[in-house]
Protein backbone atom coordinates (compact mmCIF):
# COMPACT_ATOMS: atom_id res chain seq x y z
CA UNK A 1 0.00 0.00 0.00
CA UNK A 2 2.95 2.35 0.63
CA UNK A 3 3.75 2.21 -3.08
CA UNK A 4 0.38 3.78 -3.82
CA UNK A 5 1.40 6.89 -1.86
CA UNK A 6 4.08 7.56 -4.46
CA UNK A 7 1.63 7.61 -7.38
CA UNK A 8 0.54 10.88 -8.89
CA UNK A 9 -2.35 11.45 -11.28
CA UNK A 10 0.01 11.79 -14.25
CA UNK A 11 1.29 8.24 -13.65
CA UNK A 12 -2.08 6.61 -14.35
CA UNK A 13 -4.32 9.12 -16.15
CA UNK A 14 -5.44 8.75 -19.77
CA UNK A 15 -3.15 11.15 -21.62
CA UNK A 16 -4.57 13.51 -24.28
CA UNK A 17 -8.07 12.07 -24.04
CA UNK A 18 -10.79 12.35 -26.66
CA UNK A 19 -12.53 15.68 -26.18
CA UNK A 20 -15.42 17.45 -27.86
CA UNK A 21 -16.04 20.95 -29.22
CA UNK A 22 -18.62 23.21 -27.57
CA UNK A 23 -20.28 23.58 -30.97
CA UNK A 24 -20.70 19.84 -31.49
CA UNK A 25 -24.23 18.47 -31.40
CA UNK A 26 -25.44 16.40 -28.49
CA UNK A 27 -25.96 13.61 -31.03
CA UNK A 28 -22.18 13.40 -31.54
CA UNK A 29 -21.61 13.36 -27.81
CA UNK A 30 -24.12 10.56 -27.43
CA UNK A 31 -22.27 8.55 -30.08
CA UNK A 32 -19.02 9.06 -28.17
CA UNK A 33 -20.59 7.76 -24.99
CA UNK A 34 -22.01 4.84 -26.92
CA UNK A 35 -18.75 3.75 -28.55
CA UNK A 36 -16.25 4.48 -25.75
CA UNK A 37 -18.19 3.86 -22.55
CA UNK A 38 -17.13 7.27 -21.20
CA UNK A 39 -18.73 8.71 -18.09
CA UNK A 40 -18.04 12.17 -19.32
CA UNK A 41 -16.10 13.91 -22.05
CA UNK A 42 -14.07 17.13 -21.70
CA UNK A 43 -15.24 20.11 -23.75
CA UNK A 44 -12.29 22.06 -25.18
CA UNK A 45 -11.56 24.90 -27.59
CA UNK A 46 -9.30 24.51 -30.62
CA UNK A 47 -6.18 24.96 -28.43
CA UNK A 48 -7.44 22.26 -26.07
CA UNK A 49 -8.18 24.65 -23.24
CA UNK A 50 -10.89 23.21 -21.04
CA UNK A 51 -14.30 24.91 -21.30
CA UNK A 52 -16.41 22.35 -19.46
CA UNK A 53 -17.33 18.71 -19.02
CA UNK A 54 -20.20 16.91 -20.63
CA UNK A 55 -21.40 13.94 -18.60
CA UNK A 56 -24.21 11.48 -19.12
CA UNK A 57 -26.09 13.36 -16.44
CA UNK A 58 -25.76 16.58 -18.46
CA UNK A 59 -27.30 14.75 -21.42
CA UNK A 60 -30.17 13.45 -19.31
CA UNK A 61 -30.57 16.92 -17.87
CA UNK A 62 -31.51 18.17 -21.35
CA UNK A 63 -34.55 15.88 -21.23
CA UNK A 64 -35.97 17.07 -17.94
CA UNK A 65 -39.43 18.58 -17.87
CA UNK A 66 -39.41 22.33 -18.15
CA UNK A 67 -41.85 25.20 -18.64
CA UNK A 68 -41.51 25.32 -22.41
CA UNK A 69 -42.33 21.82 -23.65
CA UNK A 70 -44.89 19.31 -22.54
CA UNK A 71 -42.96 16.35 -23.92
CA UNK A 72 -39.20 16.59 -24.60
CA UNK A 73 -38.43 15.51 -28.18
CA UNK A 74 -35.37 13.38 -28.73
CA UNK A 75 -34.36 14.56 -32.20
CA UNK A 76 -34.79 18.25 -31.37
CA UNK A 77 -32.74 17.95 -28.22
CA UNK A 78 -30.01 15.98 -29.92
CA UNK A 79 -29.58 18.88 -32.33
CA UNK A 80 -28.63 21.23 -29.46
CA UNK A 81 -24.96 22.08 -29.04
CA UNK A 82 -22.79 20.71 -26.29
CA UNK A 83 -22.21 24.15 -24.78
CA UNK A 84 -25.90 24.54 -23.98
CA UNK A 85 -25.93 21.67 -21.48
CA UNK A 86 -22.31 21.09 -20.46
CA UNK A 87 -21.09 21.60 -16.88
CA UNK A 88 -19.20 24.87 -16.87
CA UNK A 89 -16.28 25.47 -14.52
CA UNK A 90 -15.94 21.76 -13.73
CA UNK A 91 -13.78 20.56 -10.85
CA UNK A 92 -10.32 19.93 -12.23
CA UNK A 93 -7.17 18.36 -10.83
CA UNK A 94 -3.47 18.92 -11.44
CA UNK A 95 -1.27 16.13 -12.89
CA UNK A 96 1.06 16.17 -9.87
CA UNK A 97 -1.72 15.63 -7.29
CA UNK A 98 -1.03 12.44 -5.29
CA UNK A 99 -3.45 9.67 -6.24
CA UNK A 100 -4.21 9.15 -2.56
CA UNK A 101 -5.66 12.65 -2.45
CA UNK A 102 -7.59 12.25 -5.70
CA UNK A 103 -9.20 9.14 -4.23
CA UNK A 104 -10.57 11.15 -1.27
CA UNK A 105 -11.85 13.81 -3.65
CA UNK A 106 -13.65 11.38 -5.98
CA UNK A 107 -15.44 9.74 -3.09
CA UNK A 108 -16.24 13.06 -1.46
CA UNK A 109 -17.87 14.58 -4.54
CA UNK A 110 -19.03 11.23 -5.99
CA UNK A 111 -17.75 12.02 -9.44
CA UNK A 112 -16.72 9.24 -11.79
CA UNK A 113 -13.95 11.02 -13.65
CA UNK A 114 -12.20 14.38 -13.56
CA UNK A 115 -10.36 16.39 -16.21
CA UNK A 116 -6.64 16.88 -15.56
CA UNK A 117 -5.32 20.33 -16.48
CA UNK A 118 -2.03 22.15 -16.42
CA UNK A 119 -1.77 25.71 -15.24
CA UNK A 120 -3.85 27.86 -17.53
CA UNK A 121 -6.52 25.13 -17.83
CA UNK A 122 -4.96 23.27 -20.78
CA UNK A 123 -6.37 19.74 -20.85
CA UNK A 124 -3.67 17.09 -20.44
CA UNK A 125 -5.64 14.06 -19.32
CA UNK A 126 -8.62 12.49 -17.68
CA UNK A 127 -8.66 10.35 -14.57
CA UNK A 128 -11.41 7.94 -13.55
CA UNK A 129 -12.42 5.70 -10.67
CA UNK A 130 -11.27 2.75 -12.71
CA UNK A 131 -7.77 4.22 -13.10
CA UNK A 132 -7.51 4.58 -9.31
CA UNK A 133 -8.75 1.07 -8.65
CA UNK A 134 -6.23 -0.29 -11.13
CA UNK A 135 -3.42 1.69 -9.51
CA UNK A 136 -4.40 0.39 -6.08
CA UNK A 137 -4.17 -3.16 -7.33
CA UNK A 138 -0.90 -2.55 -9.15
CA UNK A 139 0.67 -0.83 -6.15
CA UNK A 140 -0.18 -3.64 -3.78
CA UNK A 141 0.48 -6.72 -5.88
CA UNK A 142 3.97 -5.74 -6.99
CA UNK A 143 5.82 -6.66 -3.86
CA UNK A 144 4.92 -7.41 -0.29
CA UNK A 145 6.36 -4.63 1.76
CA UNK A 146 6.77 -5.73 5.30
CA UNK A 147 8.03 -8.85 6.91
CA UNK A 148 6.80 -9.11 10.44
CA UNK A 149 9.65 -10.47 12.47
CA UNK A 150 9.73 -11.50 16.06
CA UNK A 151 11.61 -9.08 18.25
CA UNK A 152 15.25 -9.74 18.77
CA UNK A 153 15.87 -11.58 22.01
CA UNK B 1 24.82 34.00 16.93
CA UNK B 2 23.43 31.81 14.27
CA UNK B 3 21.05 28.96 13.57
CA UNK B 4 22.13 25.45 14.53
CA UNK B 5 21.35 22.35 12.52
CA UNK B 6 21.22 19.12 14.51
CA UNK B 7 21.25 15.91 12.51
CA UNK B 8 22.89 12.49 12.76
CA UNK B 9 23.73 9.73 10.30
CA UNK B 10 21.89 7.22 12.51
CA UNK B 11 18.66 9.06 11.66
CA UNK B 12 19.25 8.20 8.00
CA UNK B 13 19.91 4.56 8.86
CA UNK B 14 16.53 4.14 10.57
CA UNK B 15 15.06 1.79 7.95
CA UNK B 16 11.27 1.45 7.93
CA UNK B 17 11.00 -1.02 5.05
CA UNK B 18 10.42 -0.86 1.33
CA UNK B 19 8.21 1.99 0.17
CA UNK B 20 7.44 3.31 3.65
CA UNK B 21 6.54 7.01 3.44
CA UNK B 22 8.58 7.87 6.55
CA UNK B 23 11.83 6.97 4.83
CA UNK B 24 15.50 7.90 4.97
CA UNK B 25 15.19 9.70 1.63
CA UNK B 26 13.25 12.40 3.48
CA UNK B 27 16.35 13.41 5.41
CA UNK B 28 18.54 13.06 2.34
CA UNK B 29 16.27 15.47 0.46
CA UNK B 30 16.30 17.91 3.38
CA UNK B 31 20.06 17.77 3.90
CA UNK B 32 20.70 18.21 0.18
CA UNK B 33 18.57 21.36 0.24
CA UNK B 34 20.31 22.62 3.39
CA UNK B 35 23.70 21.87 1.82
CA UNK B 36 23.32 24.62 -0.78
CA UNK B 37 24.96 28.05 -0.66
CA UNK B 38 22.15 29.99 1.05
CA UNK B 39 22.61 27.75 4.08
CA UNK B 40 26.38 28.07 4.41
CA UNK B 41 25.98 29.95 7.69
CA UNK B 42 24.15 27.06 9.35
CA UNK B 43 26.27 25.50 12.07
CA UNK B 44 25.87 21.73 11.92
CA UNK B 45 26.18 19.69 15.10
CA UNK B 46 25.95 15.97 15.88
CA UNK B 47 23.52 15.33 18.72
CA UNK B 48 24.35 12.94 21.56
CA UNK B 49 22.00 10.11 22.46
CA UNK B 50 19.27 11.13 24.87
CA UNK B 51 19.84 9.86 28.40
CA UNK B 52 17.34 7.68 30.26
CA UNK B 53 16.75 10.64 32.54
CA UNK B 54 15.80 12.86 29.61
CA UNK B 55 13.48 10.24 28.09
CA UNK B 56 11.71 9.37 31.33
CA UNK B 57 10.68 12.95 31.98
CA UNK B 58 8.01 12.20 29.35
CA UNK B 59 7.94 8.43 28.93
CA UNK B 60 7.53 5.63 31.42
CA UNK B 61 10.63 3.58 32.15
CA UNK B 62 8.80 0.54 30.78
CA UNK B 63 8.01 2.32 27.49
CA UNK B 64 11.67 3.17 26.97
CA UNK B 65 12.71 -0.42 27.68
CA UNK B 66 9.87 -1.79 25.54
CA UNK B 67 10.91 0.24 22.50
CA UNK B 68 14.64 -0.44 22.84
CA UNK B 69 14.08 -4.17 23.51
CA UNK B 70 12.15 -4.49 20.27
CA UNK B 71 14.92 -3.25 18.01
CA UNK B 72 15.75 -6.36 15.96
CA UNK B 73 19.31 -7.50 15.21
CA UNK B 74 18.29 -7.91 11.59
CA UNK B 75 15.33 -7.19 9.32
CA UNK B 76 12.28 -5.44 10.71
CA UNK B 77 9.90 -5.45 13.62
CA UNK B 78 6.49 -3.78 13.34
CA UNK B 79 5.44 -2.16 16.62
CA UNK B 80 2.13 -1.48 14.91
CA UNK B 81 1.03 -1.69 11.29
CA UNK B 82 2.99 1.39 10.26
CA UNK B 83 5.52 1.89 13.04
CA UNK B 84 8.47 -0.21 11.98
CA UNK B 85 11.90 -0.58 13.56
CA UNK B 86 15.10 -2.11 12.27
CA UNK B 87 18.66 -2.52 13.66
CA UNK B 88 19.61 1.19 13.58
CA UNK B 89 16.26 2.52 14.81
CA UNK B 90 17.22 2.51 18.48
CA UNK B 91 20.18 4.81 18.03
CA UNK B 92 18.21 6.99 15.61
CA UNK B 93 15.42 7.45 18.17
CA UNK B 94 17.92 8.24 20.93
CA UNK B 95 19.78 10.74 18.73
CA UNK B 96 16.50 12.33 17.67
CA UNK B 97 15.42 12.93 21.26
CA UNK B 98 19.00 13.86 22.15
CA UNK B 99 18.97 16.47 19.37
CA UNK B 100 15.94 18.19 20.85
CA UNK B 101 17.65 18.35 24.27
CA UNK B 102 21.00 19.50 22.88
CA UNK B 103 19.31 22.17 20.79
CA UNK B 104 17.43 23.41 23.86
CA UNK B 105 20.71 23.56 25.81
CA UNK B 106 22.49 25.48 23.05
CA UNK B 107 19.71 28.01 22.55
CA UNK B 108 19.28 28.61 26.28
CA UNK B 109 23.04 29.03 26.69
CA UNK B 110 22.81 31.64 23.92
CA UNK B 111 25.14 29.74 21.63
CA UNK B 112 22.59 30.40 18.90
CA UNK B 113 19.38 32.26 18.19
CA UNK B 114 17.51 29.14 17.33
CA UNK B 115 17.95 25.60 16.04
CA UNK B 116 16.46 23.10 13.62
CA UNK B 117 16.63 19.37 14.30
CA UNK B 118 16.61 17.39 11.03
CA UNK B 119 15.85 14.09 12.71
CA UNK B 120 13.78 10.95 12.39
CA UNK B 121 11.93 9.00 13.62
CA UNK B 122 9.43 11.79 14.26
CA UNK B 123 7.94 12.13 17.73
CA UNK B 124 4.61 13.83 18.23
CA UNK B 125 2.41 10.70 18.14
CA UNK B 126 4.52 8.94 20.78
CA UNK B 127 2.56 8.94 24.01
CA UNK B 128 4.11 8.54 27.47
CA UNK B 129 3.60 4.77 27.28
CA UNK B 130 2.87 4.07 23.61
CA UNK B 131 4.87 4.19 20.38
CA UNK B 132 2.64 4.78 17.38
CA UNK B 133 2.24 6.59 14.06
CA UNK B 134 5.92 6.24 12.97
CA UNK B 135 6.98 7.72 16.37
CA UNK B 136 9.00 6.06 19.15
CA UNK B 137 9.98 8.85 21.56
CA UNK B 138 8.35 12.27 21.66
CA UNK B 139 11.30 14.45 20.69
CA UNK B 140 9.61 17.85 21.07
CA UNK B 141 8.02 16.98 24.42
CA UNK B 142 11.31 15.61 25.70
CA UNK B 143 13.05 18.83 24.66
CA UNK B 144 10.38 20.90 26.40
CA UNK B 145 10.65 18.85 29.61
CA UNK B 146 14.43 19.18 29.47
CA UNK B 147 14.15 22.97 29.26
CA UNK B 148 11.99 23.08 32.35
CA UNK B 149 13.90 20.53 34.41
CA UNK B 150 17.48 21.58 33.64
CA UNK B 151 17.14 25.26 32.81
CA UNK B 152 14.33 25.99 35.25
CA UNK B 153 12.03 27.55 32.69
CA UNK B 154 8.56 28.09 34.11
CA UNK B 155 6.64 27.99 30.86
CA UNK B 156 7.45 26.19 27.61
CA UNK B 157 5.20 26.14 24.52
CA UNK B 158 5.10 23.62 21.70
CA UNK B 159 3.44 24.69 18.47
CA UNK B 160 2.67 21.80 16.13
CA UNK B 161 1.78 22.49 12.49
CA UNK B 162 2.10 18.90 11.27
CA UNK B 163 -1.09 17.89 9.42
CA UNK B 164 -1.76 15.19 12.02
CA UNK B 165 -2.63 15.95 15.63
CA UNK B 166 0.18 15.42 18.13
CA UNK B 167 -1.73 13.13 20.46
CA UNK B 168 1.50 12.16 22.21
CA UNK B 169 2.50 15.71 23.06
CA UNK B 170 -1.01 16.50 24.21
CA UNK B 171 -1.08 13.41 26.43
CA UNK B 172 2.28 14.36 27.95
CA UNK B 173 1.27 17.96 28.70
CA UNK B 174 -2.46 17.98 29.38
CA UNK B 175 -2.24 17.95 33.18
CA UNK B 176 0.64 20.42 33.54
CA UNK B 177 -0.02 24.17 33.20
CA UNK B 178 3.70 24.79 32.77
CA UNK B 179 3.32 23.61 29.17
CA UNK B 180 1.24 25.00 26.35
CA UNK B 181 0.47 22.77 23.35
CA UNK B 182 -1.01 24.46 20.28
CA UNK B 183 -1.82 22.43 17.18
CA UNK B 184 -3.26 22.93 13.72
CA UNK B 185 -4.14 19.69 11.96
CA UNK B 186 -6.63 18.17 9.56
CA UNK B 187 -9.82 17.15 11.34
CA UNK B 188 -11.09 13.53 11.33
CA UNK B 189 -7.87 11.89 10.14
CA UNK B 190 -5.18 10.00 12.09
CA UNK B 191 -4.90 9.78 15.09
CA UNK B 192 -8.48 10.96 15.68
CA UNK B 193 -7.66 13.23 18.61
CA UNK B 194 -7.31 17.02 18.59
CA UNK B 195 -10.88 18.20 18.84
CA UNK B 196 -11.36 21.77 20.04
CA UNK B 197 -13.02 20.52 23.22
CA UNK B 198 -9.78 18.81 24.28
CA UNK B 199 -8.35 21.64 26.37
CA UNK B 200 -6.28 19.94 29.08
CA UNK B 201 -6.04 22.26 32.08
CA UNK B 202 -6.60 25.20 29.75
CA UNK B 203 -3.14 24.59 28.27
CA UNK B 204 -4.11 22.69 25.12
CA UNK B 205 -5.31 24.64 22.09
CA UNK B 206 -6.48 22.48 19.18
CA UNK B 207 -7.42 24.08 15.88
CA UNK B 208 -8.69 21.31 13.59
CA UNK B 209 -8.98 22.32 9.93
CA UNK B 210 -11.31 20.73 7.37
CA UNK B 211 -9.95 18.94 4.29
CA UNK B 212 -8.84 21.34 1.53
CA UNK B 213 -8.16 24.17 4.01
CA UNK B 214 -5.31 26.36 2.85
CA UNK B 215 -3.43 29.63 3.33
CA UNK B 216 -6.42 31.73 4.36
CA UNK B 217 -7.57 29.17 6.91
CA UNK B 218 -4.08 28.94 8.37
CA UNK B 219 -3.92 32.72 8.77
CA UNK B 220 -7.35 32.78 10.35
CA UNK B 221 -6.33 30.04 12.81
CA UNK B 222 -3.15 31.92 13.68
CA UNK B 223 -4.83 35.26 14.34
CA UNK B 224 -7.93 33.82 15.99
CA UNK B 225 -6.48 31.10 18.20
CA UNK B 226 -2.78 30.40 18.04
CA UNK B 227 -1.12 33.78 18.43
CA UNK B 228 -3.44 34.95 21.24
CA UNK B 229 -2.86 31.68 23.12
CA UNK B 230 0.91 31.97 22.74
CA UNK B 231 0.98 35.61 23.87
CA UNK B 232 -1.30 34.94 26.85
CA UNK B 233 0.97 32.10 27.93
CA UNK B 234 4.21 34.12 27.63
CA UNK B 235 6.49 31.12 27.02
CA UNK B 236 10.16 31.29 27.96
CA UNK B 237 10.97 28.98 25.03
CA UNK B 238 9.03 27.89 21.96
CA UNK B 239 9.48 24.48 20.38
CA UNK B 240 8.04 23.78 16.96
CA UNK B 241 6.79 20.34 15.97
CA UNK B 242 7.59 21.06 12.35
CA UNK B 243 5.71 18.66 10.11
CA UNK B 244 5.32 19.66 6.49
CA UNK B 245 2.58 17.24 5.45
CA UNK B 246 -0.10 19.94 5.33
CA UNK B 247 1.50 20.80 1.96
CA UNK B 248 -0.83 20.65 -1.04
CA UNK B 249 1.21 17.87 -2.67
CA UNK B 250 1.52 15.64 0.37
CA UNK B 251 0.04 12.16 -0.20
CA UNK B 252 -1.05 11.50 3.39
CA UNK B 253 -3.58 14.25 3.96
CA UNK B 254 -5.68 16.91 2.29
CA UNK B 255 -4.66 20.36 3.46
CA UNK B 256 -3.31 22.88 0.98
CA UNK B 257 -0.47 24.80 2.60
CA UNK B 258 2.39 25.92 0.34
CA UNK B 259 6.01 26.94 0.91
CA UNK B 260 5.06 30.59 1.37
CA UNK B 261 2.66 29.61 4.14
CA UNK B 262 5.46 27.86 6.00
CA UNK B 263 7.67 30.91 5.64
CA UNK B 264 4.91 33.21 6.85
CA UNK B 265 4.06 30.98 9.81
CA UNK B 266 7.71 30.62 10.81
CA UNK B 267 8.19 34.39 10.79
CA UNK B 268 5.03 34.86 12.86
CA UNK B 269 6.25 32.34 15.44
CA UNK B 270 9.65 34.06 15.52
CA UNK B 271 7.98 37.43 16.10
CA UNK B 272 6.11 36.05 19.10
CA UNK B 273 9.32 34.44 20.35
CA UNK B 274 11.15 37.76 19.98
CA UNK B 275 8.53 39.45 22.16
CA UNK B 276 8.15 36.67 24.76
CA UNK B 277 11.45 34.85 25.07
CA UNK B 278 14.29 36.68 23.35
CA UNK B 279 13.65 34.77 20.15
CA UNK B 280 14.41 31.34 21.59
CA UNK B 281 13.02 28.75 19.22
CA UNK B 282 13.87 25.08 18.72
CA UNK B 283 12.25 23.45 15.70
CA UNK B 284 12.01 19.67 15.45
CA UNK B 285 11.12 17.79 12.26
CA UNK B 286 7.94 15.70 12.30
CA UNK B 287 6.15 14.57 9.09
CA UNK B 288 6.16 15.56 5.42
CA UNK B 289 6.07 12.82 2.76
CA UNK B 290 6.39 14.43 -0.66
CA UNK B 291 10.16 14.62 -0.91
CA UNK B 292 10.49 17.72 -3.06
CA UNK B 293 7.72 19.58 -1.23
CA UNK B 294 9.32 18.59 2.07
CA UNK B 295 12.79 19.76 1.04
CA UNK B 296 11.50 23.08 -0.30
CA UNK B 297 9.33 23.69 2.77
CA UNK B 298 12.09 22.85 5.24
CA UNK B 299 14.49 25.08 3.31
CA UNK B 300 12.19 28.08 3.54
CA UNK B 301 11.46 27.33 7.20
CA UNK B 302 15.16 27.16 8.06
CA UNK B 303 15.91 30.28 6.00
CA UNK B 304 13.34 32.15 8.06
CA UNK B 305 14.96 30.83 11.25
CA UNK B 306 18.35 32.06 10.01
CA UNK B 307 16.94 35.48 9.26
CA UNK B 308 15.31 35.84 12.67
CA UNK B 309 16.08 39.24 14.05
CA UNK B 310 18.75 38.81 16.67
CA UNK B 311 17.38 39.19 20.13
CA UNK B 312 20.10 41.64 21.10
CA UNK B 313 19.50 43.75 18.02
CA UNK B 314 15.80 43.82 18.65
CA UNK B 315 16.32 44.84 22.25
CA UNK B 316 18.62 47.63 21.11
CA UNK B 317 16.17 48.93 18.53
CA UNK B 318 13.34 48.73 21.03
CA UNK B 319 15.44 50.66 23.53
CA UNK B 320 16.29 53.39 21.01
CA UNK B 321 12.67 53.73 19.95
CA UNK B 322 11.49 54.00 23.52
CA UNK B 323 14.07 56.64 24.35
CA UNK B 324 13.05 58.64 21.29
CA UNK B 325 9.44 58.35 22.28
CA UNK B 326 10.20 59.46 25.83
CA UNK B 327 12.16 62.42 24.51
CA UNK B 328 9.33 63.35 22.16
CA UNK B 329 6.88 63.22 25.04
CA UNK B 330 9.24 65.41 27.07
CA UNK B 331 9.45 67.95 24.25
CA UNK B 332 5.70 67.90 23.76
CA UNK B 333 4.93 68.68 27.40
Amino acid sequence: MYEFLHYQIRDVMTVDPIAISPKAKLREAEELFETHDFNGVPVVDSQRYLLGMLTKFDLLNAFRFDAHTLVPHYDDIMEQTVETVMTREPITVAPQLPLSRLLQKLVEIRTKSLPVVEEGQRLVGIISRQDVLKALRRATTKREVLTHEDPAP
Amino acid sequence: MTTLLYTHSACQEHDTGFGHPECAARLTAILNALGTAPFAALERRDPPEATREQLTRIHSQSHVEHVLDRIPKQKYYAIDGDTVVSPRSGEAALRAAGAACAAVDAVLRQEANNAFCAIRPPGHHAEPAQAMGFCLFNNAAIGAAHARAVHGLERVAVIDFDVHHGNGTQAAFEHDPGYLYVSTHQAYIYPGTGRREERGVGNIVNVPLLAESGSADLRHAWHQDIEPALRRFQPKLILISAGFDAHYLDPLAELNFNEDDYEWLTREILAVAADCCEGRVVSVLEGGYNLSALAASVAIHVKALMEAPRAAQRALVKDILERRKAKRNENDS
